[in-house]
């Protein structure tokens, strides 16, 4: 086997987009189980088979989570400019999914302290793992400067 | 240093870094793997790579990257010769490398038609010590013993050696 065959059979695995398309799946997948259960949360006397089918689509978008949560760090290998952009993704659907929670509790309910919690522990955490992201990033190309540098 | 910056290249995410870096490490992990397994075998080669490439974002030393490349295709080669692995290991001599007249011999050619002959562990070391060249704290990172192991695996790998050459004609 040439280097060439093998750089060919490591395609899939090595494909940015396929990388990027895992993380766009688990925060899409987060974001819209978390707005169901909002919305789920928020009405009031909803009929049981309404509340079953919120259920299973939060259940549904969970799964989705999961899945693309275990592809990103098991499939798939994340490097670091991965990271960042999927960090910048994380940071969108996190407010995606603020926009979301802020016309479903405003434009219905009072605005509940709690949700404001949970939102802002969100943002914190997509902040963290983005500042996080860059400054590994940072360091990689930091000393990639370094060595380029010496003779 | 080279290969530092390749790696460090690699967990950055350049694509051409990936092909570069297999372009110079693949025929040593083909010829590892071919001369562990005596015969090539391109899945294991595969497997070695994919591993690679998913651990290569958390390698912490790029500059440790070849003991740390060895110690994943010495795991790919163990899961398939895990019966040869489980056997006890004979006692271990005391030794160090180079005190023996069994050295003469040792050049990559005579190393490389004898090995098939050695057992797993023996084969191994002398792989990567002579074959490989690579210095005994990186084998024995590689293999997860101690350097002193390494050093009595590789006096009893070359005892070894020269029964099978004599064997087989060859003159010490």
């Amino acid at each position: 086997m040439t280097p060439e065959d093998l750089l060919k059979r490591l395609d899939a695995p090595l494909s940015l987009r396929k990388r990027i398309g895992y993380v766009t799946l688990a925060l899409t997948g987060l974001a819209g189980s978390g707005l169901i259960g909002l919305l789920w949360a928020t009405e009031p006397g909803l009929p049981p088979r309404t509340t079953v089918a919120l259920a299973v689509l939060a259940a549904i978008g969970l799964c989705w989570a999961a899945f693309g949560g275990w592809a990103v760090t098991r499939r798939a290998p994340m490097f670091a400019q991965d990271r960042v952009v999927a960090g910048w993704l994380g940071l969108g659907a996190w407010l995606l999914f603020t926009a979301g929670a802020l016309v479903i509790t405003t434009l219905r309910h009072k605005l509940e302290p709690s949700l404001v919690v949970v939102v802002l522990g969100l943002g914190v955490l997509a902040i963290v793992n983005l500042r996080a992201a860059r400054r590994a990033r940072a360091a990689l190309l930091r000393r990639k400067e370094q060595l380029n540098r010496l003779p | 240093m080279a290969d530092e910056l390749l790696v460090i290249r690699c967990q950055l995410g350049e694509r051409d870094a990936f092909a570069e870096l297999i372009r110079a490490w693949h025929p040593a992990i083909e010829r590892y793997v071919g001369r562990m397994l005596t015969g090539p075998d391109d899945d294991v080669v595969q497997e070695v790579w994919l591993a690679v490439f998913k651990g290569l974002p958390r390698l912490r030393q790029p500059d440790r990257f070849a003991p740390w490349l060895f110690a994943i295709a010495r795991r790919a080669v163990m899961n398939r010769l895990r019966d040869v692995y489980a056997r006890p290991e004979p006692e271990l001599v005391d030794d160090v490398p180079g005190a023996d007249e069994a050295e003469a011999v040792v050049d990559r050619e005579t190393v490389g038609g004898a090995l098939a002959a050695l057992p797993a562990r023996e084969r191994e070391v002398l792989l990567l010590f002579y074959l490989e060249d690579l210095p005994l704290d990186a084998c024995a990172q590689i293999c997860a013993v101690p350097v002193g192991t390494i050093k009595s695996r590789l006096n009893r790998a070359r005892k070894l050696l020269r029964r099978e050459l004599a064997r087989k004609g060859y003159e010490a």
